[in-house]
């Protein structure tokens, strides 16, 4: 109820901002919407560019007052990767319907030469990936940065292939890290909980 | 900046997948560790990586806890000694601010491997003697000034018998906690471990270095952590 509470007025202030001629939400003040600051805790607070499947550039604070379930993967990923992401489509299953619906399910790729957005996209087709999915390119130094902000390794191997950390990484709307879910098998009732807890 | 001329880095630990040879493209490379002097410039004019402001999500608490304050090394740190507890994004932003970038560890490895009269450093009885030395020495509570260490022969000084030095892919040294598991990566929690044997069992100071890449996350600092930069060689 406090969850619902609080997306009608999320909606109701972007209804504001979105039309500042409505009589009974205008803003008191004009000019630009206060935003708060990061939290100190925050991934947000990370500048590092992405691009997402479709081309466009996308910033991980775009994901800011959404829960979202993290991965860092590649496509061409024949063991782990897979499970994964089929764990990342298990979890959305266990979450109650008003934190599912409002999850974001991000997936970022190590393979910065090889995964190119259009990679991805063939790949969002392959694994029948909904909107709720967001597929992200990005060079060399913003992956590096991000898996070291998780706390995930990888290193690429001669075959072009990656050995890399399996851990799931979730967060709360503010995008601070709730929970990590390390190696491949269980855990998903853990997180589901700790995500379902943190979004609220 | 020294050129290090293009050369191949022979990875220490590695799966069967792992390459056992990586090619290195020449670039440049700074010839002694970045100093307090240097990095008290770089938070004077970047007010976000100061001690009192920095997230906690990109360097811990010990963050510079040698200096006196936010823009005061202080006795503990002269200004000509290297910079340590710096964090590796510290470290990354000072890099970007200067208009360079980390060495990766291909790069830091073969720099390092060079002797002080020859290319191979392995041969050189002097370099390994004073590794060992270095190695054996506790850290001083105050460091020494960087940039009188007897050169290798490219001109680099340092690079060991100092501080250690982050490099831009840490993060790509997988070890497990879990001595056990010594014929394998834990195959549950890195995908792709296969067996993994040491290519120079020799060679004691690239395991330290390996194991204490390994054991940092990215936001950790120590006192005899520092860092220097590298830049692409001009075509």
């Amino acid at each position: 109820m406090k969850t619902l509470l609080i997306a009608c007025l999320l909606l109701v202030s972007r209804l504001a901002a979105a039309d500042p001629a409505c009589p009974h939400c205008a803003p008191d003040t004009a000019g630009p919407v206060k935003v708060e600051a990061y939290s100190t805790r925050s991934l947000y607070q990370l500048d590092a560019r992405f691009t997402d499947d479709a081309g466009r550039p996308f910033a991980l604070s775009e994901l800011r007052g959404r829960p979202v379930v993290l991965d860092l993967f590649f496509a061409s990923c024949g063991y782990a990767c897979p499970l994964t992401v089929t764990d990342m489509q298990a979890l959305r299953g266990q979450l109650p319907p008003a934190v599912r619906d409002r999850t974001a399910f991000v997936l970022v790729s190590f393979d910065v030469a090889r995964d190119t957005p259009a990679a991805l996209a063939r790949y969002r087709a392959q694994r029948q990936l909904d909107g709720q999915w967001i597929l992200l390119h990005g060079d060399d130094s913003a992956v590096r940065e991000l898996a070291a902000l998780v706390g995930v390794k990888y290193r690429q191997a001669a075959d072009g292939s990656f050995s890399h950390s399996n851990l799931l990484t979730l967060l709360n709307p503010k995008g601070e890290i709730v929970h990590q879910r390390v190696g491949l098998q269980g855990g998903l009732p853990q997180a589901a909980a700790a995500l379902a807890a943190a979004a609220r | 900046m020294v050129k290090i001329p293009a050369g191949t880095y022979i990875p220490l630990l590695r799966t069967e997948q792992d390459p056992a040879a990586v090619p290195v493209a020449a670039f440049l490379l700074d010839e002694r560790p970045v100093t307090n002097a240097e990095f008290l410039a770089f938070v004077t004019a970047v007010p976000k990586w100061r001690r009192s402001l920095v997230s906690p999500l990109f360097a811990d608490a010990s963050y510079l806890g040698q200096w006196s304050g936010d823009l005061t090394p202080g006795p503990a740190a002269p200004p000509d000694a290297p910079v340590v507890r710096v964090s590796w994004f510290a470290a990354r932003a000072f890099a970007r601010w200067a208009g360079k970038r980390l060495p990766t560890t291909a790069e830091w490895e073969l720099a390092a491997g060079a002797g002080y009269t020859q290319p191979d450093g392995r041969n050189d009885p002097g370099l390994q003697r004073d590794l060992y030395a270095w190695l054996a020495r506790p850290v001083p509570d105050v460091l020494p000034a960087a940039g009188h260490g007897r050169p290798d022969c490219h001109g680099v000084r340092e690079l060991q018998g100092l501080v250690w030095e982050w490099v831009e892919d840490f993060n790509s040294a997988m070890v497990t906690g879990e001595s056990r598991a010594d014929s394998g990566l834990e195959r549950n929690l890195f995908c792709g471990a296969g067996s993994v044997g040491a290519k120079d069992t020799t060679n004691y100071a690239a395991f330290m270095r390996l194991a204490l890449r390994s054991s940092l996350a990215a936001n950790n600092t120590t006192t005899s952590l520092g860092f220097r930069c590298a830049q692409d060689a001009p075509p």
